[in-house]
């Protein structure tokens, strides 16, 4: 994390979005309601994304998320570097389910094609959405209901001098979202990479950009006996023609370690829940079914800048 | 790198502080060696004086204003702690049973962390066996420093952080005697922590997200942790509490440790 250097500006909104880490849990509660936009926000220019049709997801696709997979073909966090095997992925592997492995960790894959996206366009968003409630609500408004930053991360993500695709690296994102079983408050502490234990030698050849890192989610209304939830996430992706190729792995009761190492962190004998393994699948499929549709035309509107 | 939980604890109606040393050490500390279950290994820090606040307070702020002791279990991962905190096939560990014997338990503070090993400028040179435990010395002080509840816990660690390194550069005499300084970061894991709270019994315990120990050769060299704990504390940087912050001058001693003499 770099040190401070860039002066806040409240004159604009990226700035007074500010909020501190106890208002912010408190509003969460409010968020979590989705109340209609407030005259401020109506007045940003993407706010016109908000109110779209959401695209659906290929009913296909979506009903591959209907039953578990077979967890003898899914794999822990410490095999991260399988997905940099492209060959074996496409010949072998299940792109697309998810299950609860045998020591109970909920494992998810999904996989996309994203028409006339670019790796630029991915760590432009990545960067540009955390810095306002409404820029992550027009992601995916159904169940996207707010996103906050720390005042030094917010630093870092506008400070011109660090590149959009390293902007999020050791950021959290304070997010509010419905994961299909009632809304959480996850914090997700982005990695590069190398953080995450990929083989940086091959990654470089073989992927496109990436974005992920590690969340801990509870309920928003939580209470003395809430259980606080881990699950490192990876979104990989890769040119192709016409496009990029987005791959998906969450592995849910995992953590890392202060030494960056993958940890289940479950009671022995304990699983993740079905319904939550299958619902953050079911979530995952539909907000990145929006994602492919909308990002290359707002990159084109805003993508210039982290201002707007 | 292992996960530790850590109880600071105070002793039960009754007892003398001698009382409480002696049997936290002598008596508990042997039911833990003969019911051992997961530990990697287990600390028990007996505490000499301590301070809880600052001096422009009138009164205490703190929910907890004194404490006697401070145990670390340390366990290889999380699993091994919970299967030792709640072990299978096992109403209630000796343990588990033992606490209410010495200490107030309702009144315990637990913090779940993993630890972060900083550099010292003047690690002890050589072995010195009038100098306590080879290698880090025979005093520990534990500084328990409370966020600030609007700070975010990620800012938080990285303000300690700065304005650490920056009071240690301003404290000379603190340079020359920290034998050694580890952070204990406290884990989310810790958010379920309704096992630890059932083996320990306390009551809505306060919440601290750092404890910091320092080394020192010997207590006649405590007024070093004293001169940085000025500097810190004056710090531009507002991220601590210092009204719920307190430190403990502490013993240390080894109930459980596999690991051989340092030097």
């Amino acid at each position: 994390m770099t040190e401070q250097t860039v002066i806040p500006d409240l004159s604009k909104p990226e700035w007074r979005a500010q909020k501190t880490y106890s208002q912010n849990l408190a509003d969460s509660v409010i968020k979590a309601m989705l109340p209609p936009l407030t005259p401020e926000e109506e007045a940003r220019p993407f706010a016109k994304y908000y109110y779209e049709d959401i695209k659906q997801p290929d009913p296909a696709h979506y009903a591959l998320m209907d039953e578990p997979m077979d967890p003898a073909r899914a794999y822990g966090p410490e095999e991260i570097n399988r997905l940099l095997d492209l060959e074996y992925l496409e010949k072998h592997e299940v792109e697309i389910g998810w299950c609860n492995l045998p020591n109970g960790a909920g494992y998810i894959a999904n996989k996309n094609f994203y028409p006339g996206v670019t790796a630029d366009m991915i760590d432009w968003w990545f960067a540009w959405h955390p810095l306002e409630d409404l820029r992550y609500r027009i992601w995916y408004p159904p169940q996207h209901a707010g996103i906050m930053l720390s005042p030094l991360d917010r630093a870092r993500i506008l400070d011109p001098s660090v590149p959009n695709r390293e902007k999020n690296w050791g950021v959290v994102h304070n997010v509010t979202e419905n994961c299909d079983c009632g809304f959480e408050n996850i914090d997700i502490a982005f990695r590069s990479p190398a953080d995450m234990g990929f083989d940086m030698e091959k990654f470089e050849r073989v992927a496109a950009t990436f974005a992920g890192g590690m969340g801990w989610a509870v309920a928003v209304n939580k209470c003395d006996d809430s259980i606080t939830a881990p699950a490192i996430m990876c979104h990989i992706f890769y040119d192709v023609p016409g496009g990029l190729l987005h791959r998906t792995r969450f592995w849910m009761g995992y953590r890392f370690t202060v030494e960056g190492k993958p940890e289940l962190c479950l009671p022995p004998g304990v699983s993740v829940p079905a319904a939550n393994v299958q619902g953050l699948a079911r979530h995952n499929v539909k907000e990145f079914t929006r994602f492919g549709d909308f990002l290359p035309r707002i990159y084109k509107e805003f993508g210039h800048s982290m201002y707007c | 790198m292992p996960i530790k939980l850590m109880a600071v604890s105070r002793r039960r109606p009754g007892l003398t502080r001698a009382d409480y040393f002696r049997y936290i050490e002598h008596y508990h500390g042997t039911v833990a060696r003969l019911e051992r279950f997961k530990i990697d290994r287990y600390i028990q820090n007996h505490v000499i004086d301590g301070a809880f606040g600052v001096l422009s307070d009138t009164d205490h702020k703190n929910k907890v204003a004194d404490r006697d002791g401070v145990v670390e279990l340390y366990f290889s991962e999380f699993r091994d702690m919970i299967a030792t905190l709640e072990p299978q096939g096992v109403t209630q560990s000796r343990a588990n049973q033992d606490g209410k014997f010495f200490a107030d338990e309702p009144n315990n503070i637990i913090l779940m962390a993993e630890e972060v090993e900083l550099p010292v400028p003047n690690p002890r040179p050589k072995f010195n066996p009038g100098l306590g435990e080879p290698g880090v010395g025979a005093v520990k002080v534990m500084q328990f420093i409370m966020r600030k509840p609007e700070v975010f816990p990620q800012d938080f660690h990285r303000l300690w952080r700065r304005a650490h390194d920056e009071a240690l550069a301003a404290s000379p005499y603190a340079q020359e005697m920290f034998r050694r300084i580890v952070a204990s970061q406290r884990s989310r894991v810790n958010d379920n922590d309704a096992a630890a709270r059932a083996h320990f019994r306390m009551v809505d315990p306060p919440v601290y997200d750092l404890e910091v120990s320092f080394w020192l050769d010997s207590m006649e060299n405590v007024g070093a942790f004293r001169q940085y704990l000025e500097a810190i504390q004056a710090s531009p940087l507002d991220f601590a509490d210092w009204s719920q912050s307190f430190f403990l001058y502490t013993r240390p001693v080894r109930i459980i440790d596999d690991a051989p003499p340092k030097d």
